[in-house]
């Protein structure tokens, strides 16, 4: 391991790469605790975040500008939205869209009028504007149609909507690209990594999402508040609640995963060590019984996830069929100190990738002290740079040793190299064509590892016959087009984690595994697939208000409560409480 | 116009991507642009001054290296952009200079000079003390030292011009780089040969103006951007019905 590297693990038995990278068990994630929103929550939280309106400039139908202030110990921002009509027809969660229904970022530091115009020019443009470098997010989101028809419907008409709606759609706006770290001229990610608030991965984009469903709950009541001034109500606390963000995800995931090997082996090794750690601790009664209350609950929320993908529908319902299997292990096995040892043996021996990574997923809940110092440890310097004075044949030993996965795959086969990944001419958008069938094949994206290894290693073999003291950079010299995956092995072979096993050209990949494995760690919920390479899914759905954030919260452990968000019953959807109008 | 780092790298790997470059060379010849930019150094124009040269040079030649022994090497870039070539030459010297303690590398015949600075620094974040040393064979004849101490990414830089021209004038198109493990080799400009200081970077003043450009942006040229907007849709693969299908969503929304 280098250096400047972090070992979180600390000796500790973590679970060999062979069975954590392949990829369909990083296709079993759940969301989790050190799933940025949760991290993200609990900061604020922790924090003392405060978030306040400034400015809601809308009109009858909800359209015009909103700014909301945050102010943070260390330091000022603002969330600020445009909302404009759209047309059904160019309603698209594509990321080829032109025009959305809302467009909004996160600025660093006060906002001004000149900075404001800046952004009512360029945000509703997206990636066609030229943002301003204060410009930490910027994010566009659509309306779900029939959620948010019929939740104006309601409270305008004195009632609140029904709960089933959201279990059903989870959000009343979907976010189609949420863009950070420099992108069309927003600020770089190095401009946070040296602060307080943001430096953790994602954690700005996530607030950016977290100030959108606080938008989406006001704009909403203000519709309905236009349309209705005597009857319109406020939406229901416990509805709010119940109510996330939706987002659309596609194959532009996949690169991120590829290409930032050394962060993904940091998030990945920051949750495997917190497990590690977790399963070592000596349970009490009360942590079988409140594992017990997590499993029920997630049990229940599975049993209410709709999708309409097969797959998916399968999964889950395997896992709901098979948690009472774990409802009855954990009631009938005597309290041993080994106790989560054995459970998670016997998941592995027993139960369904997606089940065994629940499992994990909610033994992780009982013990925030454990698992909680391991958020600040999701980062990584990203460096990948060559050891030019290693001798060649170490290097080929290090493959044989920690990429023999990659040596393993033939290739000669069709099957073997169906795929090629590219980027269209449309907005960059990665896609994947067929080999010797669809055109664009010399412009494919290097993202399939395994391959690259391979012919590496071919190489590095034949040079060392001839010259068996060489080094790596004498080889180079040679063969230059071996550098990238040369420095990649270096870098990566003596990390635990960080390389995802798997065939990227196979025929048989599922990319809709790279993406869950992504969105796990966002801390996303609802896997809602519409294809196998394109998903829906809702962040932030039973998270804490704005205003319980704003109202101090004086039991952290209780705000951090919020996993696996359950429909909400015995809501009076009569109920009326006078709406009011943000401050 | 102003853009992020990362957006002026992300830009360049492309464009050099879709001039052929392999996947190592054009993420490092990225680095270099994106680096001098970034302190703003001119990386863009010296990129712009450069871009036909590089569009039209033949990718197939890497640089030969004409004499080694343990700590020394002489390299032919053939007259390559240090984009495409410095980088393993550079890395030569550093594992010479592991080995030995003091590598010195020449470079003959590369363009594109300036561009180098930006690949030793990542030599110098891995502990290397790096100087550079090139000479300018047009009147007035100049004179450009970059120093990096060990574990400094940032440069002390000096270009000057000398004044008692020396008699041969054979074009001098090289780099000499000067590698030490535990010596740094700074400026000291003592001599009590005339010369005429051109630009003076401090190590504190580029520190300043990265600062600078993390806050404000990178300023660029709106047309040099233009042209590698255009140069980087090389690697794009041109759509279709059956493509769009390859994203593996529909067109339109339905919740």
């Amino acid at each position: 391991m280098r250096e400047n590297s972090i070992n979180p693990a600390g000796g500790l038995h973590l679970r060999p790469a062979g069975q954590v990278m392949q990829l369909e068990r990083l296709g079993s994630l759940h969301a989790s605790r050190l799933s940025f929103v949760r991290t993200l929550v609990r900061q604020m939280a922790r924090q003392r975040w405060q978030i306040s309106c400034t400015r809601f400039d809308l009109d009858a139908q909800g359209h015009g500008t909103a700014v909301y202030r945050l102010q943070t110990p260390n330091g000022r921002y603002h969330g600020v939205f445009f909302s404009q009509p759209l047309e059904d027809s160019a309603r698209s969660d594509r990321v080829i869209a032109e025009a959305w229904d809302v467009t909004f970022g996160v600025v660093e530091g006060e906002l001004n009028d000149e900075l404001l115009d800046q952004m009512a020019a360029n945000l509703p443009l997206q990636e066609a504007g030229r943002q301003d470098p204060r410009v930490l997010v910027l994010s566009r989101a659509n309306k779900s149609l029939r959620n948010f028809a019929g939740f104006v419907d309601a409270l305008a008409e004195g009632r609140q909507p029904e709960p089933a709606w959201l279990t059903r759609v989870g959000y009343l706006y979907r976010t189609t690209a949420v863009y950070g770290n420099g992108k069309f001229g927003i600020a770089d990610y190095a401009r946070l990594q040296g602060g307080r608030d943001f430096s953790r991965p994602f954690s700005v984009q996530m607030f950016a999402v977290y100030l959108l469903r606080h938008f989406s709950i006001e704009q909403v009541e203000h519709i309905a508040r236009a349309r209705s001034p005597e009857n319109a109500v406020a939406m229901n606390t416990t509805l709010r609640r119940y109510l996330g963000i939706g987002n659309s995800t596609g194959l532009g995931m996949a690169p991120f995963l590829i290409n930032h090997p050394q962060l993904i082996q940091q998030w990945i090794l920051s949750r495997e060590s917190a497990l590690a750690r977790v399963l070592d601790q000596v349970p009490t009664e009360a942590d079988r019984w409140r594992l017990i209350e997590l499993t029920r609950r997630a049990m229940q929320h599975l049993s209410q996830t709709v999708t309409e993908d097969r797959a998916q529908q399968e999964r889950n319902r395997e896992t709901v069929a098979s948690l009472p299997e774990v409802l009855n292990w954990l009631e009938t096995v005597p309290l041993d100190t080994d106790l989560w040892q054995q459970l998670t043996a016997w998941a592995e021996r027993t139960l369904q990738l997606e089940t065994q990574e629940l499992v994990n997923t909610l033994l992780m809940e009982l013990y925030p002290a454990v698992v909680e110092p391991f958020e600040d440890q999701m980062s990584a310097d990203e460096k990948v740079e060559l050891v030019p004075d290693m001798p060649l044949v170490r290097l080929k030993q290090l493959i044989d040793t920690h990429y023999d996965w990659a040596l393993e795959y033939d290739f000669s086969t069709r099957e073997a190299c169906y795929w090629f990944w590219y980027r269209s001419i449309e907005k960059e958008e990665p896609r994947l064509g067929v080999r010797h069938e669809e055109p664009g094949a010399e412009k494919e994206m290097l993202l399939a590892i395994a391959p690259r290894v391979q012919r590496a290693h071919d190489a590095i073999c034949d040079y060392l016959a001839d010259y068996p003291r060489a080094l790596v950079v004498e080889f180079l010299m040679q063969q230059p087009r071996h550098k990238e995956i040369v420095r990649r092995i270096q870098a990566m072979a003596e990390t635990p984690y960080g390389e995802i096993r798997a065939n990227l050209w196979h025929r048989d990949l599922k990319p809709m595994h790279l993406l869950r494995a992504k969105l796990s760690f966002f801390g996303a919920g609802r896997f809602d697939p519409k294809s196998d390479r394109w998903v829906r899914m809702t962040l932030f759905q039973g998270a804490p208000l704005v205003e319980e954030l704003n109202a101090e919260p004086a039991n952290l452990a209780d705000f951090d409560d919020w996993s696996f968000p359950l429909e909400p019953q015995a809501i009076d959807v009569r109920q009326s409480t006078v709406g009011e109008a943000p401050e | 116009m102003k853009v992020s780092h990362n957006e002026l790298k992300g830009l360049c790997r492309k464009v050099f991507e879709g001039m052929g470059f392999e996947e190592g060379d054009a993420g490092d010849a990225a680095d270099m642009v994106a680096w001098m930019q970034g302190y703003r150094l001119g990386g863009l124009e010296a990129l712009n001054r450069g871009l036909n040269y590089l569009l039209n040079e033949d990718s197939e030649v890497p640089p030969d290296v004409l004499y080694q022994d343990g700590d020394l090497a002489v390299l032919d870039g053939h007259g390559q952009s240090v984009l495409r070539s410095s980088s393993l030459a550079v890395e030569l010297g550093f594992a010479k200079a592991r080995a030995r303690g003091l590598a010195v590398v020449k470079i003959r015949h590369c363009h594109n000079r300036q561009l180098i600075m930006g690949y030793l620094s990542r030599l110098a974040g891995r502990g290397m003390n790096v100087t550079a040393f090139w000479r300018n064979a047009h009147a007035p004849l100049t004179e450009q030292v970059v120093c990096f101490r060990s574990n400094s990414t940032v440069p002390e830089i000096r270009v000057y011009a000398v004044q008692e021209v020396p008699e041969e004038t054979e074009p001098n198109d090289a780099i000499t780089l000067v590698l030490t493990n535990h010596t740094g080799l700074m400026p000291a400009m003592r001599s009590d040969y005339q010369y005429d200081m051109i630009a003076k970077h401090s190590e504190s003043d580029l520190l300043e103006c990265r600062k600078q450009t993390l806050a404000q942006g990178i300023d660029v040229d709106d047309q040099v951007w233009a042209r590698l907007k255009e140069l980087s849709a090389r690697i794009l693969v041109e759509s279709s019905d059956a493509s769009r299908g390859g994203a593996g969503a529909g067109t339109t929304d339905n919740d």
